[in-house]
């Protein structure tokens, strides 16, 4: 807008498009998704065993969406995920890759449990295991590797252990490793 | 106000101005930087947000995103004070806090105060959390490898990717080279003016419709109160835009800053539609009708009182013009094309100025109850006419023929929620009335009306030619 009447930068045009519309956002009345992201933050960042929000856990369980959001932060803070077993194989999976670690599932003995094997060797060793099958999760500690082997008991005893061996058998089974 | 964003940038920045229970002044600055309305940089609080992120790793020791992350997204941390308690008197290698905020030292001495770092935390969660999510892991993990090694270098870095970042948010969900080609158009139009008749926003509202888009009588009369505002400022657009000429006096870019701050945290219509909106509950003070019409007629915001006739137009042709595209959506329902673009159903200037008056005597005795509802007539030190009015008031409740009214409790529990809001609709459309009334004698309403409904049915029988020969 020179005194000449010259017509104005296209400088100025952009900069009123830019300010229109931030003026306009702010006037648009948009509803907030719950739960917030910081909610669910919260719960990706959770130990085994720890109090948990029990209306975000039904939140995931039986809202898509927010099952959708959870899952898209979880796979942003894991080392490695996988939403399913690349051999989509029938009947049980004893062994997959996630990322560049190698789980397998070795069968119970008469004397010892089933024994869950994540190999490290040379990359940063996972802290949490958490396994999604349909609405029902479970989030395990790994002990740390010995050698590069993260070895885990999946003790019958104990039932999120042991449940957690028969999901991750299933080829539908999404597993973060964290 | 619409146009120049989509739902999905709605939603985005609602999550996080609403989730960190944001100021005006927060809220408006962060949408600045989402649109991109900051000089002379616009990605400068990108290139801030790396640094303050840096800061932030060396004083906590974070050493993972997930701890920035956590930082970011954590409520506890949204206000400033917050802020400065929570991190102390935290010290670390290369990283301080002083009584003012944050210091990265050794790198230029970059600094930010407390307030400046609770603005770059939501702009971080915006940038964590905008797509819905979609770019988390991207995002994160950026935060990750500055979190490696959180140098003035690696700040600098982070600040350019997030600028690249927030560049294709944009480009995805910020339609503005419309909105950018219409402000052009506009400057033309005015041919350098500034100031501007009502006449300028038919005639370019004209204009405008020869061109494929059709846009709406209303949604040029926005770009024009935009204008308006920007051309208002001290400097005007020159001053806003012209950043070299500014570079002599110190001080500028925070005065550049101030100026887009005002623009853009002044924008008071919000305020309005916002007061209606919270009428919706408790007893019917204002029915959806009422709702509607006080919405067609202060939405443009502030030229329903400084620009009468546009609104006006608006509200009579506005609908109309509603009417059109609905139905080419619809594909049908109500009256055909050709016989809508004749403006036949376009309601008079008169009949417009006569529910404007309605409203506004609507509004006055609602007010009245209101105040009686507050002070009981039989109070003390009150003035023998403030009581009659009062106790007048209090009779009129029961000739309200209205949902609500008949329950007391109800009645007194909505107006004391309402009162303010009433209020200020009141004083807003008061002002309106007066507006029209100067108008109606320097230009009377009937002819006025007859005139631009040539001007309208003409224009859209242009437009909407194809449609109504269909």
């Amino acid at each position: 807008m020179s005194p000449e009447g010259e017509p104005v930068s296209d400088e100025a045009a952009r900069l009123l498009a830019e300010i229109h519309a931030a003026r306009g956002l702010l006037r648009t009345a948009s509803d907030a998704v719950r739960p917030s992201a910081a909610a669910l933050w919260t719960h990706v960042l959770r130990e085994p065993g720890a109090p948990v929000d029990l209306a975000l856990v039904r939140a995931i369980r039986t809202d898509p969406e927010t099952a959708r959001r959870y899952r898209a932060l979880l796979a942003g803070q894991a080392l490695a995920h996988a939403p399913l077993a690349i051999a989509a194989a029938h009947g049980p999976v004893s062994s997959r890759r996630i990322g560049p670690f190698a789980l397998q599932i070795l069968a119970g003995t008469e004397d010892a449990p089933p024994l869950l094997i994540v190999q490290t060797v040379g990359i940063r060793p996972p802290r949490l295991i958490e396994a999604i099958l349909g609405d029902e999760t479970r989030r395990l500690a790994l002990p740390p590797p010995v050698n590069g082997v993260i070895l885990l008991a999946l003790d019958p005893a104990v039932p999120e252990a042991s449940r957690l061996g028969d999901m991750l058998q299933d080829p539908a089974c999404a597993v973060f490793l964290l | 106000m619409t146009g120049g964003y989509d739902e999905r940038c709605a939603a985005d920045l609602a999550a996080v101005c609403e989730g960190r229970d944001l100021s005006r002044e927060d809220r408006a600055w962060l949408a600045r930087v989402v649109t991109g309305a900051v000089r002379p940089n616009r990605d400068k609080p990108l290139w801030d947000l790396g640094h303050a992120l840096a800061a932030l790793a060396r004083l906590t020791g974070a050493t993972k995103g997930r701890d920035l992350v956590s930082l970011a997204l954590d409520p506890g941390l949204a206000r400033p004070a917050l802020i400065a308690a929570r991190l102390g008197a935290a010290r670390a290698e290369g990283a301080a806090l002083d009584a003012r905020g944050l210091v990265l030292t050794g790198d230029a001495g970059w600094r930010t105060t407390w307030a400046g770092l609770s603005r770059l935390l939501a702009l971080a969660e915006f940038l964590l959390t905008a797509e819905d999510l979609g770019q988390f892991a991207t995002v994160s993990g950026w935060f990750g490898d500055l979190a490696a090694a959180p140098d003035g270098e690696a700040a600098a870095f982070l600040g350019k990717r997030l600028a690249r970042h927030l560049a294709a948010y944009r480009n995805e969900h910020l339609p503005l080279a419309t909105l950018e080609r219409r402000f052009r158009a506009l400057f033309g139009h005015l041919r350098g003016r500034t100031d501007f008749e009502d006449d300028d926003i038919l005639a370019f509202w004209c204009a405008e419709m020869e061109g494929g888009e059709r846009p709406g009588f209303r949604t040029i009369a926005e770009h024009f109160v935009t204008f308006e505002a920007a051309a208002s400022l001290r400097g005007g657009l020159d001053g806003l835009t012209g950043a070299e000429s500014l570079e002599a006096h110190a001080g500028w870019e925070e005065r550049l800053d101030a100026s887009l701050a005002d623009l853009v945290a002044d924008e008071p219509a919000e305020a309005l539609v916002d007061l209606l909106a919270g009428l919706v509950d408790g007893p019917k003070i204002l029915t959806g009708a009422e709702r509607d019409d006080l919405g067609d007629f202060l939405r443009l915001e502030p030229f329903h009182r400084s620009r009468p006739l546009t609104t006006l137009r608006a509200t009579s042709f506005g609908r109309v013009q509603s009417g059109l595209a609905n139905r080419l959506r619809r594909g049908g329902g109500g009256p055909d094309i050709a016989e809508r673009v004749a403006c036949a159903e376009a309601e008079t200037y008169p009949a417009l100025a006569e529910r404007v008056g309605s409203l506004a005597a609507h509004l006055d005795r609602m007010l009245r109850i209101a105040a009686a509802l507050r002070v009981p007539a039989d109070a003390e030190g009150l003035g023998p006419e403030v009581r009659d009015a009062l106790a007048a008031a209090v009779a009129d409740i029961r000739r309200v023929r209205r949902a609500g009214f008949d329950d007391p409790d109800l009645l007194t529990a909505g107006f004391a929620r309402a009162d303010a809001a009433l209020l200020r609709l009141a004083e807003e459309v008061a002002r309106l009335q007066r507006a029209v009334a100067t108008l109606a004698r320097q230009r009377p309403l009937a002819p006025a009306f007859a005139s631009d409904r040539d001007v309208f049915a003409r224009t859209f029988a242009r437009a909407y030619a194809p449609e109504a020969a269909a």
